[in-house]
């Protein structure tokens, strides 16, 4: 029931019915408290519905047509989850923290951008794809600025700058590629790019403009200042599931499985450790929390961005990087939101609670390091296993392990900042009950429901707690150098 | 001769009728005058629809007489004059309505409604032309029928607007009746046909032609206000605003614009206006008219003269699809008639709103009004998000269609001014949003009036918010067989696809 064309059809408009809500200024609270709702009809398709359902609209822009397959369906499950958990939060989050005038002005963008996001999931016509994405970025404007500081809307101003000269390359590079496919379909253009005499120009452009999104290398300009002002469950969709509509944007457009591009490849693992290990060291040098994690979602999408490199290198591999990924994109979302919705959380008064609250706060950290039996040991596991250098033939291939180790240190010292900073802003306090539970739900979404989810059937068949266990130094060794680093180095720099 | 062929006779005469009625009304007569408005526009978008619907059965009218030996008076519906037809029907009457609520109160209105039934027929009369000679009569009118529109207000700077307005449209109109007099010298009367008449043109024809398309384009891109003919349009925005939003979505500009098209489509024929290399000329104007119109809109602090330099850039879009040459690239371009046609008019309507009941006529006096008219300010965002073109809205489908055509031909350069035109686009219109919906406002507006609940009349509210959901639903669901796109397509697989 869950593919049923109502069904799919109620779960896109919700979000735009929910405006109806803003038509009267005495409805705010019911619409606050519709937030939450808005995300769950899309999750229950994430969760409950088949792969493989196609739902054809005719008479919508240039023929609609929407689906899901296996790697749509990790980013919608990704996406409506996300949504959902600061969707709750943000309930709890409103009450404290905003101007009561502008509420109704943040649910309306806030429903907006939800809109977009989920929509760009599901969208497999070329139109309604960019027309979703588009309203995402647009609407996402209004969650950035709305604080309405001069910072805010500084940062609101490079968003939109480079947001906007993403959509341009993004215009481009689809017109480009669907004039010369003859078709209004997104899954025809890879094969299409592939075979294209200007493919190179073509490929550019797409990668270019979602790499905007995506946080791509001097392409991040606006990440660090647009993710931490926005208002905190803000933050955590940003940096947790829309950052991944670039990288999915890269995934249904560019040539994947069609031809093997050595140069592209290199090009992109080159990028990606830039991002990677460059987010890093920027990261370690942030003031604030937030920003700190803004840098550790540029640095994580480096990784994700080796990735890609390497399925454009190597088509054969194509089908398990695709699962990989989106292993890897889910990982990440689900533990950046929980992180970035920690940053707003209060401490206990007890001792105990605060020792505990601290361990919960830090255990999303852990796991993008790669803890044992967290999502993110699934997930560089993973990875490593599938990008054995032997595996590939393009020049940049042999850095690939050396890359994935040193990467590992990064992040952990990018948490141990995190949480160092985020200790001298901590704040003793209580907590609205929603801001309790929205948390709760994306530190469970991270820690707990990633080993109950469908994984697609192409992630390298292994038996996870036992592979993680066989591989447990591999994955420890990373966190506690990272730890002596961040115990070790604060001293040698006061000393001087 | 039936009584149905005489439709597009009925057609122009609920105006001509309305106008002559109107002229006549006392000034107090408030109710008559907007029966007689409002029912004339209705009548006439039923008889239009009427026509539609017998063009989709493939039937055909036509009215003709010879005025002088040689010279024939024709009005005749065919798919292309509905497209204009049907628009301007349908704009007409929400831009009465919008009149109504924004005049209503001021002084001579009866002229006012007079001039402006007269302009609509004009208008009427240009679509339904079926040779140069009916359209040059009725474009002449057109010129006439609007100058005391936008003078109305009768303040020297409205006098100086439509000084410079008529002598613009006038010298215009004397080239273009030197070359239709040239043209008829040389060939004959030219009733328009698709396909046109020049696909084997004489090599000693060649260089008089050329010349003739030359002095067509002049003085049709003069209302087209093509760069550097577009003077009088930025000064003709202090006309009020049910006139500008006549000027620039209706009536004027793309009275030129639907000549340009008559003459390249239905006189010379796609095929002779790129062998003569007179299409390459004019895309080459069109491209600079849209970058030029755009840039010149950044530096504007009037949201009206922003509003009409972005027109300039606009309308081009629909020149420069006609010269893609291929039938892709002229369905992107007629759609853009229409679409262009609802977006600026919902810009128009929302910024009179703006005008008239908070006192706001510069940009940066607009701090805050998406709280004080959240729904107009929805309208206004969704024009200026069509404009930049974001899709579902309108101008999307415009340029998506446009750029599969210019790639289609190889003239991938047009794909780049369609990506500057829309980056200045947004780099004009996206500011604007940003004071509306997060400007914080630190003053009272400059004269404000109350409507007790809505946020203003709802004469002025409503046509905004019909034409927003309008250029929403046209690209939203361009492929439905009722949407501007698929009648474009019937014309063009008609007219165009030879």
């Amino acid at each position: 029931m869950f593919e049923s064309a109502s069904f799919v059809l109620f779960a896109v408009t919700l979000p735009f019915a929910s405006l109806l809500l803003a038509l009267r200024s005495g409805l705010q609270r019911a619409y606050c408290y519709s937030l939450p709702v808005l995300p769950l009809p899309a999750l229950m398709i994430a969760l409950l519905s088949d792969p493989g359902w196609l739902l054809s609209l005719p008479g919508l822009l240039h023929g609609g047509l929407w689906g899901m397959d296996d790697l749509r369906r990790a980013f919608l499950l990704l996406t409506a989850m996300l949504w959902l958990a600061a969707g709750v939060f943000a309930l709890g989050y409103m009450k404290g923290y905003l101007k009561a005038d502008n509420l109704r002005r943040f649910c309306v963008f806030w429903a907006l951008t939800l809109a977009g996001n989920l929509g760009l999931t599901i969208a497999e016509d070329i139109a309604s794809f960019y027309g979703f994405f588009a309203l995402m970025t647009f609407a996402a404007y209004g969650l950035v600025v709305h604080e309405g500081t001069d910072e805010a809307n500084r940062a609101g101003r490079v968003y939109l700058v480079m947001a906007v000269g993403g959509e341009m390359a993004i215009l481009a590079g689809l017109l480009m590629a669907a004039q010369l496919a003859g078709s209004d379909l997104l899954a025809d253009l890879p094969a299409t790019i592939a075979g294209a005499e200007q493919r190179g120009l073509i490929m550019l452009l797409l990668l270019a403009g979602f790499g905007v999104k995506a946080g791509l290398p001097l392409l991040h300009f606006w990440l660090p200042l647009a993710h931490p002002v926005a208002p905190t469950p803000a933050s955590a969709v940003l940096s947790g599931a829309m950052i991944k509509a670039g990288l999915l944007g890269w995934l249904v457009t560019l040539p994947f499985g069609e031809v093997s591009l050595p140069g592209w490849g290199d090009l992109l693992v080159i990028v990606g450790a830039v991002g990677s290990l460059g987010g890093a060291v920027l990261g370690l040098r942030q003031q604030q929390p937030k920003t700190v994690l803004a840098y550790s979602s540029i640095s994580q999408m480096g990784f994700i961005t080796l990735m890609v490199g390497a399925a454009l290198a190597s088509a054969d591999v194509v089908v398990t990087l695709f699962a990989v990924m989106a292993l890897f994109a889910l990982h990440h979302g689900l533990a950046k939101g929980s992180l970035f919705l920690a940053t707003a959380m209060t401490l206990p008064r007890s001792r105990i609670g605060q020792w505990l609250m601290w361990l919960l706060v830090a255990l999303p950290g852990l796991s993008l390091a790669g803890l044992p039996f967290t999502s993110g040991a699934v997930a560089k596991l993973a990875m490593k296993e599938v990008l054995k250098p032997d595996h590939f033939a393009f020049a940049a291939a042999p850095y690939l392990p050396a890359l994935m180790s040193a990467g590992a240190v990064a992040t952990m010292l990018l948490v141990w900042r995190f949480l160092w900073l985020q200790r001298a802003v901590g704040k003793i306090g209580r907590n609205p009950v929603a801001m309790w539970v929205g948390w709760g739900l994306s530190l469970a979404g991270s820690l707990i429901l990633f080993w109950y989810l469908p994984w697609h059937g192409a992630v390298p068949e292994k038996t996870w707690p036992t592979a993680i266990t066989g591989e447990a130094w591999s994955l420890i060794w990373p966190i506690l150098m990272a730890t002596l680093m961040a115990a070790v180095a604060p001293r040698s720099v006061r000393q001087r | 001769m039936s009584l149905a062929s005489l439709l597009p006779v009925f057609a122009l005469m609920t105006s001509l009728l309305a106008a002559v009625i109107i002229f006549t009304l006392p000034e107090r007569s408030f109710r008559l005058r907007t029966l007689v408005n409002l029912g004339a526009a209705v009548i006439k978008l039923v008889l239009v629809g009427v026509m539609i619907w017998g063009i989709v059965q493939g039937r055909a009218y036509e009215v003709a007489f010879t005025m002088v030996p040689g010279v024939r008076f024709v009005l005749r519906a065919d798919a292309l004059s509905m497209l204009f037809a049907g628009l301007s029907a349908l704009l007409w009457l929400l831009t009465t309505i919008y009149a109504v609520g924004y005049l209503e109160g001021s002084p001579n209105r009866s002229r006012f409604f007079g001039f402006f039934s007269l302009s609509v027929a004009s208008t009427m009369g240009i679509a339904l032309a079926g040779n140069l000679f009916t359209f040059f009569l009725f474009y002449e009118m057109l010129t006439l029928s609007t100058y005391p529109l936008v003078v109305h207000r009768g303040t020297p700077k409205a006098l100086r607007a439509g000084r410079s307005y008529i002598i613009y449209t006038l010298c215009g109109g004397a080239v273009l009746l030197l070359a239709i007099a040239w043209l008829h010298g040389l060939v004959g009367d030219l009733s328009f046909r698709p396909g046109g008449y020049f696909a084997e043109v004489e090599d000693a024809l060649r260089g008089p032609l050329s010349l003739i398309f030359v002095l067509l384009v002049a003085g049709l891109g003069v209302k087209a206000a093509l760069v550097p003919l577009h003077g009088w349009l930025p000064q003709a925005m202090v006309a009020p605003a049910p006139v500008s939003a006549l000027l620039h979505a209706v009536a004027v500009v793309k009275a030129g614009a639907f000549g340009i098209v008559r003459v390249v489509l239905e006189i010379y024929g796609l095929d002779a206006a790129s062998d003569l290399g007179l299409l390459a000329g004019l895309a080459g104007v069109a491209a600079f008219t849209i970058i030029y119109g755009s840039a010149r809109a950044l530096y504007q602090v009037d949201l009206k003269r922003l509003l009409a330099f972005s027109t300039v850039s606009q309308v081009s879009y629909i020149i420069l699809g006609l010269c893609l040459f291929g039938p892709v690239g002229v369905a992107g371009g007629l759609v853009h008639l229409v679409h262009q046609g609802i977006m600026k008019i919902t810009l128009f309507f929302c910024a009179g709103n703006y005008a008239e009941t908070l006192g706001v006529h510069r940009i940066d006096e607009l701090d805050g009004a998406g709280e004080r008219m959240p729904a107009t300010s929805v309208a206004f965002t969704l024009g200026a998000f069509g404009m930049i073109g974001v899709p579902p809205l309108a101008g999307f489908t415009t340029k998506w269609i446009m750029g599969t055509g210019a790639l289609a031909v190889g003239m991938d350069w047009v794909v780049v001014v369609l990506v500057v035109s829309s980056l200045l686009n947004a780099a004009y219109f996206l500011p604007i949003l940003h004071r509306i919906w997060f400007g914080e406002r630190q003053a009272a507006w400059p004269q404000e009036r109350r409507w007790g609940r809505l946020e203003t009349s709802a004469w002025l509210l409503w046509p905004a918010l019909i034409t927003a959901v309008l250029l929403i639903l046209a690209g939203l669901l361009a492929n439905l067989p009722v949407s501007p796109l698929s009648w474009v397509e019937l014309i063009v697989a008609r007219e165009v696809a030879l």
